[in-house]
């Protein structure tokens, strides 16, 4: 229960920092995406439902800012919340090696959901947008990731 | 393949309806009508998001104002820079109606000069003016300010000529008081620093004493400077030879380095230029330099 309750303050602090960072700060892709990092986090503690709906909660609150493609954070972010709490039942979680491909891969596959969602008049290349910055933004993403969980002390604990 | 424990709160079909319900709601968001989701949009941006969107306001107006501040300050450097400029051309301009004023009174005796510094090692206490053979300069003429002595030319050319100040080791002119009572020779001494170069009345006579204070002027013998150009005042006593000579250290009434426009004398001189600076106003300049 104090594992749990410790998650989502650790989620509602990371929801927070990004809006800080992206919107307060404009830091741009300068910044981590810890709306995903969150969400990942977040997935792994609730059922496929509760995750379906903070993915959605928190896709729309990225598209309250995106004028052009409003919905395509709402629907990739519903979807990685769907994924993260799926894996639930395929991985205990409580590799190292889990956890870093847990980050990489669910933050990749938001860039790439994302890109699908945007539409082909807003889409940049998809090697610069998916296969490069993407996979950068996975790194990023999953270094922060574990940073965070080594700062609570829980590295080694199931995710 | 192991399993992670499922959340207690609900069933896993539930979860799964759910999920699929949100899922296809999702879906529907980016079709919606555009009203709903500039409502949606208009909503977020006032409630959960309106904190964040006002930092970026309020750092947005902070960068302008430190813009704002780099503009002002770059204004007022300007500004501090034109004063000092100002101040200079303020100063020139008064050096200036100082000369006009004794050039008045030189009549064509005098010509006005600019003065240039070279400002190279090994040119210092020389000087170049603008003035030279072609408008009647001689070698050994006398430059003078409204102050007092300069110096002298060294080296006429054509339309220029070299001269160099009474900081120079060279420099030597037969001085008096100004009232006639003590006559020497007035010389530089250097000292260690250049600050330190001072103006000396030496071998007066033993029984004359100047007082303090006590203005001293070219005595016009030897015939390099014509009598009564103001040199120097009186500050101390430097050095007591016996019972027969006494030499004086003088206050200098000319600063050479902050000198740009002199005048020189022409080869038509005469042998006495009392008049020039014993007017009212010229002993006022000539005190006032001395309270400098």
């Amino acid at each position: 229960m104090a594992r749990s309750l410790g998650t989502w303050v650790l989620v509602v602090g990371l929801v927070i920092a990004h809006f800080v960072l992206h919107v307060g700060f404009g830091f741009g892709r300068g910044a981590p995406d810890l709306l995903t990092i969150g969400l990942l986090l977040a997935a792994r503690e609730v059922g496929l439902g509760a995750a379906a709906v903070v993915g959605l909660l928190f896709g729309l609150l990225e598209d309250a800012l995106s004028v052009l493609a409003f919905g395509a954070n709402a629907v990739t972010m519903t979807a990685i919340g769907i994924a993260g709490a799926f894996t639930r039942h395929l991985f205990v979680g409580d590799s190292r090696v889990f956890v870093v491909s847990y980050f990489v891969v669910g933050k990749w596959m938001r860039d790439l959901l994302h890109w699908l969602m945007v539409g082909e008049g807003l889409r940049q290349p998809f090697a610069s947008e998916v296969l490069g910055l993407g996979t950068l933004a996975s790194a990023y993403a999953a270094l922060i990731g574990i940073a965070l969980l080594t700062l609570m002390g829980r590295a080694g604990e199931r995710l | 393949m192991p399993y992670g424990p499922e959340p207690q709160t609900s069933g896993a079909r539930r979860q799964g309806t759910l999920a699929a319900v949100v899922m296809m709601a999702a879906l529907a968001v980016p079709y919606g009508p555009q009203g709903f989701q500039q409502q949606v949009a208009l909503m977020l941006q006032g409630s959960a998001l309106a904190p964040f969107i006002a930092m970026q306001a309020r750092l947005a107006e902070g960068r302008a104002r430190a813009e704002q501040i780099d503009f002002l300050q770059a204004e007022l450097d300007s500004l501090i820079a034109e004063t000092a400029t100002q101040a200079a051309l303020a100063d020139e301009n008064r050096e200036l109606r100082e000369i006009l004023g004794l050039g008045d009174r030189a009549g064509p005796r005098f010509l006005a000069a600019t003065v240039l510094r070279p400002g190279t090692p090994g040119s210092e206490s020389m000087f170049l003016v603008d003035v030279g053979a072609e408008q009647g300069i001689a070698e050994g003429a006398p430059v003078v300010s409204a102050r007092g002595l300069v110096g002298r030319i060294l080296e006429v050319r054509p339309r220029s000529a070299v001269g160099m100040d009474w900081t120079h080791p060279d420099f030597r002119a037969s001085g008096m008081l100004a009232d006639g009572t003590a006559f020497g020779l007035v010389e530089n001494m250097r000292g260690e620093f250049r600050e330190e170069d001072r103006l000396m009345l030496n071998g007066t006579a033993y029984h004359e004493t100047a007082p303090r204070g006590g203005l001293v002027v070219t005595s016009g013998l030897g015939g390099v400077f014509p009598r009564g150009i103001p040199v120097g005042r009186i500050d101390a006593t430097a050095e007591v030879q016996g019972s027969w000579r006494k030499s004086y250290w003088l206050q200098p009434l000319v600063d050479p380095g902050a000198v740009t426009h002199v005048l020189v004398e022409t080869s038509a001189g005469g042998s006495d230029v009392t008049d020039m600076w014993m007017g009212d106003a010229a002993v006022a300049v000539a005190d006032s330099a001395a309270a400098r």
